[in-house]
């Protein structure tokens, strides 16, 4: 593991059985993340993104793989195989911020005893004074007037809640910060406040994030590198501005098309995508984007590609990605006006 | 009313009585439609936009009383106010589903799942068209045919459960579209899909509108969207419309400090790279007990100490067809109207 890497996921796998069917939501993914990146993992509804993500801080038991992470202390470990105790001490420097700030705190708890609650599972030993001291610090940290604490959820608006989510994350001092759709739920101003206050934290307190989104803009604008994921494979994997300027997996460039811009002036062809995702109870053979791809050939419908490093060190799953030369996002035009 | 104009709504309010006291979520909202053309209605959550469009099909829960004009004007109805109706009665139910349809946010929450697919939308065809079963259920496919769905005869006698997010967004359209509405209302109709599959439902309204010369409302908090598919743009904010104009003027140069920020807290690819992004600080206030004063007041950051927030700004013409609220705005019109108020201050203070 290099020396920078924090997180190295090497062909995790996980499957879902029910009444007999098994369903492969993430297939043999792998990639590194360096300490302090921000990753953003994108793709349409169903396509494993949130599972890769819970496997990542082993909220689900991934089938196959092994996740390599580098402690705090500089321990390298595969935490998929390490006890519970070491488990315990580990889970710690990984936290998890979560979708809908509606339903992801505890109507019953006031906020303090919200932000409160991972010291007391991780330090039980530590005073309460010192607790409550730490929450009300971190409360501020994240823009809470630390007034507020004492009240209950339901008295804060869906912003507040979502800092109130990310002052619970932070306050045993993680390392790495899965963040599931976080701003997703949330109205476009208030986005904009958590999407800067998200990288005023990570500046302040070296954080590392993997964020997981449909929003490419917003995926666009906060990350270092993007994968992007099709049917629970990593298609693509790259750094943020080489992959929306020019996609090497056709599926990428037919999801950078549909991305609506808020300019009425630019007009953009978009690559009509053929059908709909196919059921990944039963995928295609070969490829499993070729039934929709508009470069499809014989090759693609019998052999699935590998996830391949590409001469310029990304990595793309497509037979033709080397010859292909597809189209993103016009950087130079849009940047000279902004 | 101008012949080309169907829908005019002046002065809308509604109100909702609670044991806490009045609330106004709407507080006179001004805009008109004009035929075959599309108006987006873009804001935050908690704006009024929802409850303003539900008004217009006087759909609105029992408890919100809505005042002001919904002018309503087709060749088969003449001008209607469509307040005045009894929101029971028959007229309002010829209207509804007929000349103006509605799309809904959810499509997995718009249909009952415990019919099939055409059934429901058969439901609107034997309501207005015919009472024909035979010929209702042609009249079904056919338009489930036009909006995309493959295999109609299968699809006809499936559940709300076996279709996708995607396709049960078509079908919904096709159940609005069954009538050829003269105008429809679609309230956040791509928010819950997938920017591949909203990419083809938008081409997909905007093919429909060209064949059937409809006019649209398309409700949204997404600039993106706003961008692709609306001739022009009313943007809301606290119940009220504080800035309209074409799309090009509205993106271009945007007016209103609120306008503004909404617009520079999305983030565009390929932008340069910003550090942080513009980002209106504060949440909206309730629109309850609300003072006399501009309701951008305390998040605004071009404010006019002891004018804005004691005065609120009237929508004033400023160029052709577009229209501000704001006393701030550096524009002869603004600028005229700030002055009358600072004399009407000044006369109270005397």
């Amino acid at each position: 593991m290099n020396k920078d890497t924090i997180l190295e996921v090497k062909n995790v796998s996980k499957r879902f059985t029910s009444k007999g069917v098994t369903v492969k939501a993430v297939t043999d993914v792998s990639f590194n993340v360096g300490k302090g990146e921000t990753i953003g993992i994108v793709g349409e509804s169903g396509c494993g993104k949130t599972t890769l993500g819970r496997c990542i801080v082993r909220a689900h038991e991934a089938s196959e793989g092994e996740v390599w992470y580098r402690t705090e202390s500089g321990e390298e470990l595969d935490f998929l195989k390490v006890d519970k105790k070491k488990m315990k001490e580990i889970r710690k420097e990984i936290q998890m911020i979560f979708q809908d700030p509606y339903s992801s705190l505890d109507p019953r708890m006031t906020v303090l005893d919200i932000i409160k609650e991972p010291l007391q599972a991780n330090y039980p030993k530590m005073p309460k004074a010192e607790m409550d001291a730490l929450a009300k610090q971190m409360a501020e940290k994240v823009g809470l007037n630390p007034a507020y604490l004492m009240r209950y959820p339901h008295a804060f608006s869906g912003g507040q809640r979502q800092r109130i989510g990310i002052a619970r994350a932070l306050v045993v001092k993680p390392q790495l910060i899965v963040c599931d759709e976080a701003v997703s739920a949330l109205d476009v101003s208030i986005q904009a406040q958590v999407i800067n206050l998200l990288r005023d934290l990570q500046k302040e307190m070296n954080l590392t994030y993997l964020f997981i989104s449909h929003d490419l803009s917003v995926v666009e604008h906060i990350s270092d590198k993007v994968g992007v994921m099709y049917l629970g494979r990593l298609v693509e994997f790259a750094p943020t501005e080489d992959m929306f300027k020019k996609p090497m997996h056709p599926y990428t460039e037919a999801l950078l098309s549909a991305v609506p811009v808020a300019d009425p002036t630019i007009k953009r062809e978009r690559i009509p995508l053929m059908g709909e995702i196919p059921n990944p109870a039963n995928p295609p053979s070969g490829c499993y984007f070729h039934e929709r791809c508009r470069y499809c050939t014989q090759k693609c419908v019998d052999e699935a590609p590998e996830l391949k490093t590409m001469p310029d060190g990304r990595l793309c799953a497509c037979h033709r990605a080397e010859e292909l030369s597809l189209g993103g996002f016009d950087y130079e035009v849009q940047g000279t006006e902004a | 009313m101008d012949k080309d104009t169907i829908l005019k709504v002046e002065d809308l309010h509604v109100d909702i009585n609670m044991l806490e006291g009045k609330l106004t979520p709407v507080r006179g909202v001004n805009f008109e439609i004009k035929r075959g053309e599309t108006l987006g209605l873009v804001g935050e959550s908690g704006c009024g936009k929802s409850l303003t469009c539900k008004a217009i099909l006087a759909i609105n829960d029992k408890k919100c009383k809505a005042s002001g004009n919904i002018i309503f004007n087709s060749e088969e109805t003449g001008e209607v106010n469509l307040l005045d109706l009894n929101p029971r009665g028959e007229e309002i139910r010829n209207i509804r589903g007929k000349h103006i349809s509605m799309i809904f946010q959810e499509p997995m929450v718009a249909f009952s799942p415990m019919y099939t697919i055409g059934n429901q939308i058969n439901e609107c065809t034997r309501l207005h068209i015919t009472k024909d079963k035979k010929k209702s259920k042609e009249i079904t496919l056919e338009v489930m045919r036009k909006v995309g769905i493959a295999n109609v005869e299968k699809r006809y006698n499936q559940y709300p459960h076996e279709f996708s997010g995607g396709m049960l967004q078509r079908a919904l359209i096709a159940m609005a579209l069954v009538c050829n509405p003269q105008m429809l209302i679609a309230d956040e109709p791509t928010t819950a899909l997938d920017v591949t599959i909203q990419a083809q439902i938008l081409e997909l309204m905007k093919e429909l509108q060209k064949d059937f010369n409809m006019a649209i409302l398309f409700i949204t908090h997404d600039l993106g969207t706003v961008a692709k598919m609306c001739d022009r743009v009313a943007v809301m904010y606290l119940g009220k419309v504080v800035e309209t104009g074409t799309a090009e003027a509205i993106f271009a140069d945007p007016q209103h400090p609120y306008t503004r920020g909404l617009m520079g807290s999305v983030h565009k690819i390929g932008q340069k790279k910003q550090d942080r992004l513009f980002s209106i600080e504060g949440t909206v206030p309730l629109a309850m007990n609300l003072p006399k004063q501009c309701g951008f007041y305390e998040r605004c950051d071009a404010r006019i100490e002891g004018l804005c927030d004691r005065m609120e700004p009237e929508l004033v013409q400023t160029e052709d067809g577009h229209q501000v609220a704001c006393f701030a705005c550096n524009n002869e019109k603004c600028r005229k109207q700030r002055e009358e108020a600072e004399k009407l201050l000044a006369a109270e203070k005397a």
